[in-house]
């Protein structure tokens, strides 16, 4: 199949640039104002189109069949061996000079790369990019970058988290704990007497006078279990749920983190871990005595030397920006469609994320001109969450990250002029 | 004996719906068909019931069974708490009301679409709030640590550690419960014997139990009528008297989880409650039980039950079953029916069922000179037992 997917790439990549299908209106005010609009973006073009619509003015609108894209023999032929998944990862803009009111453009295509097989976090997948050009006469004046992943989808942890912990009276101290880093056993304030599960009576003792002890963290698996099936919400199987037994003397349940399942065994010696899982619950976990814990991600900082711009995400904002470009796809203002696709809502599309990052750099540098827009994509932006966006100039590159409550949406690197 | 509930009521009808994965029709119309089933067992009317025992866990309400039935007007109804551990309970209960003249004839069931609906094996979504039981969840839910397959696999695992039981001893289990099912024509797995390899090479559920050691999901509904030993005597099927009937639960009991405290995890302290009363109140021992129905949704705590009844010495179940001594032709048949492994998941139930068939004479795998069975209920949780004779 690979051999197959090359040919075919090295066939449509000598081919070079095809004629695209004209945009169907020339570049005009009433098209120009939607966007604008739809977009919130309030900079003063004079007669110029806004470069972040370049692709806009090729959208065919609402119609009933796309014309086929420069690539779709390869995703077609993907497609048929299994790589039914796809995400767009890339979108890169590169403006020749502006366009004007009453300009009218052709456009051409053509493929660029395939690459792969890649292992990826998505599963085993080729990364396809195209291009697609446009022209005033003889002078190019933008181009675009589009690069697909298409992959084989691969089992995943299956959607949502595993349930919280229901706290109560008995147990807050618990998950206090906890959340600072403290795995804590009930001590009764009485007798002495360590218990877990806590409770609100000391079964010896009948007291009700409660305390706790921080445990040292040092423990046994008394027994363990491997997890295979059925799956359970926010794990991943196989997985090792063990009971460890503490220094101080009471058993616990959690997790072995970091070990392989076939590196567990009774009697083992593991030290104490904590998964956060939100604001309000972390877990007490455990690994394997003596294994360092794995490093945590790197968070990346987030400088940024301009304001942060905040866009509520509300069904409007999604559907009337995805009218203003255009781009008439139902997931983009259709709910139950989308989530009848597995999106949990309507979602961005891409042609405004491009605009919304021009946007945010023509607030806070007015007299910019963009040269070009390079952006990775990342987390959905859904209806109801919010995106931030913050950036940081130097010299003549702006970086733009876009976050919503699902991580990043955007990352985006713009060149001025 | 006079302060004992021993000899004082006995089961005189049973009844059942067909064991399926899909019944196609409500859980209350199950429930509905089996109960009727039961009365018209024991020769009785639907208004000569007058009362109802159920399962806490099961959807259809008293009343509402005995809106269909016709049953009428009920004096008493009870239901009994923890998941497959209520089974024997609800025949205690009915034994206790029926001997304490509460009501004159009691029926008890269980019904569900268990397969086809809501099913047990999957993985339990929530806690359900900060109740006491909601916070026995919260120390496990969270782990991924959520279906009973994974709670009593935390046993298995500890008794294999402590006695050397492997996976094979726990495959002899499934095997002879698929060999009884095999020849019992309502069993599901009718006809579908396994051998040990087939065991072995059956997909991991939670290591260490494979698929093979996990009971099957059924829908279907069973229900036993008991009455007075008295008048049981005078309906026209041999009655199965209870000999004993008891619940328990440990000290440090949890639902399904109990690790915890001074607990040790080779031994059902639960099903030790349950067996010192059926012996003591029966004047029984092991040696008088000519068959067992031992509650089968995991093949290790069969082991652990043969253990803790006193059928064998602790750790030692693993060479008691070794030589087929729990099969039809060995010296103590356990489950006949093919138990839940074989026959159908329900809750229990339909182990009660076969035990008094048995002492009837009329089982599809019927075994010689049965005058005394024990029959236990769901394990790991609070449980129940009971001892029916013929005498």
């Amino acid at each position: 199949m690979h051999e197959e997917l090359t040919a075919l790439a090295e066939r449509l990549a000598a081919l070079g640039e095809q004629p695209a299908p004209p945009p169907l209106d020339a570049v005009n005010e009433a098209m120009i104002r939607n966007w604008r609009q739809a977009l919130g973006d309030g900079h003063d073009w004079g007669e110029e189109a806004p470069p972040a619509m370049a692709q806009v003015w090729s959208m065919p609108g609402l119609v009933t069949r796309k014309e086929p894209s420069a690539a779709d023999d390869i995703l077609q032929t993907l497609n048929a061996n299994g790589f039914t998944g796809v995400v767009a990862t890339n979108c890169e803009h590169v403006y020749d000079r502006p366009v004007r009111v009453g300009e009218r453009l052709t456009s051409t295509a053509r493929f660029g790369t395939l690459v792969g097989p890649k292992q990826t976090a998505m599963g085993l997948g080729y990364f396809v990019t195209w291009y697609q050009s446009w022209y005033a006469g003889d002078e190019r004046v933008a181009e675009m970058l589009f690069r697909v992943l298409k992959f084989q989808p691969v089992k995943r942890r299956p959607k949502g988290k595993p349930p919280l912990p229901a706290i109560g009276l008995d147990s807050e101290y618990f998950w206090e704990g906890a959340r600072e880093g403290e795995l804590r056993i009930q001590k009764c304030g009485e007798c002495g007497e360590l218990r877990h599960p806590p409770g609100p009576m000391c079964a010896s003792c009948h007291s009700a006078k409660r305390d706790h002890v921080v445990a040292s963290g040092r423990g046994t698996v008394y027994s363990y279990v491997v997890h295979h099936h059925p799956p359970v919400p926010g794990r991943t199987p196989p997985y090792v749920v063990a009971l460890v037994e503490l220094e101080e003397g009471p058993r616990i349940v959690g997790n072995i983190l970091g070990a392989e399942p076939s590196e567990v065994s009774v009697g083992m010696a593991v030290e104490l871990d904590f998964e956060r899982i939100d604001d309000e619950v972390t877990l007490p976990q455990w690994r394997p005595a003596g294994r360092p814990a794995p490093a945590p991600r790197p968070v990346p900082e987030r400088v940024s030397d301009w304001p942060a711009l905040e866009i509520p995400l509300t069904p409007t904002f999604i559907i009337s920006t995805a009218l203003g470009t255009r781009d008439f796809t139902p997931v983009h203002h259709d709910v139950a469609l989308a989530r009848a696709q597995g999106s949990k809502d309507i979602f961005l599309n891409i042609l405004t994320t491009m605009g919304l990052v021009q946007r945010y750099v023509l607030e806070n540098d007015p007299d910019a001109v963009l040269s070009g827009m390079k952006v990775r994509l990342g987390a959905p932006a859904y209806a109801g969450d919010d995106l931030v966006l913050t950036g940081t100039r130097e010299g003549d590159t702006v970086t733009v990250r876009g976050t919503v409550s699902l991580g990043d949406h955007v990352n985006a690197t713009v060149t001025l002029r | 004996m006079s302060h004992t509930l021993s000899g004082k009521a006995a089961i005189a009808g049973i009844g059942a719906t067909e064991f399926s994965k899909q019944s196609g029709r409500s859980e209350l119309q199950l429930a509905s068909e089996a109960v009727l089933a039961a009365i018209a067992d024991a020769g009785l009317k639907p208004s000569d019931v007058d009362g109802l025992v159920t399962f806490s866990s099961d959807v259809n309400t008293e009343i509402a069974v005995a809106r269909e039935t016709g049953i009428g007007e009920l004096s008493f109804f009870s239901r009994v708490e923890y998941g497959g551990g209520a089974a024997c309970g609800t025949v205690a209960h009915a034994a206790m009301a029926v001997a304490t003249g509460q009501a004159e004839a009691v029926v008890c069931y269980r019904a569900f679409n268990e397969r086809s609906g809501h099913r047990f094996g999957q993985a339990t979504a929530s806690t359900r709030g900060a109740t006491s039981q909601g916070l026995e969840f919260s120390w496990h839910l969270p782990y991924g640590f959520a279906t009973p397959a994974a709670w009593v696999a935390m046993f298995a695992r500890r008794y294999m550690h402590e006695y050397g039981a492997t996976s094979e001893d726990f495959g002899r289990v499934a095997v002879a419960m698929r060999r009884h099912a095999a020849t019992n024509p309502a069993a599901w797995f009718h006809g579908r014997p396994i051998t040990l390899e087939e065991h072995q090479d059956s997909r991991w559920i939670v290591d260490p139990l494979h698929l093979l050691d996990c009971c099957q999901e059924s829908d279907g509904g069973v229900a036993i009528l008991v009455t007075s030993a008295e008048r049981a005597r005078d309906l026209p099927n041999t009655p199965a008297v209870i000999a004993a009937a008891a619940q328990g639960a440990a000290a440090d009991q949890y639902m399904m989880f109990s690790y915890y405290g001074q607990t040790d995890l080779t031994e059902l302290r639960a099903m030790g409650v349950v067996g010192e009363r059926l012996w003591r109140d029966s004047g029984l021992t092991p040696a008088d039980i000519q068959t067992a129905i031992l509650y089968d949704h995991f093949t290790p705590f069969v082991l652990y039950q043969l253990e803790e009844l006193g059928f064998c010495p602790r750790g030692e179940a693993r060479h008691f079953i070794a030589d087929g001594t729990i099969e039809l032709d060995g010296k103590l048949p356990v489950n006949p029916h093919g138990g839940q492994l074989g026959e159908a998941y329900i809750h229990g139930m339909n182990g009660i069922a076969e035990a008094v068939r048995q002492l009837r004479g009329t089982a599809a795998n019927q075994l010689p000179s049965i005058t005394n069975t024990l029959v236990t209920a769901g394990t790991g949780v609070p449980t129940s037992g009971l001892i029916l004779t013929t005498t």
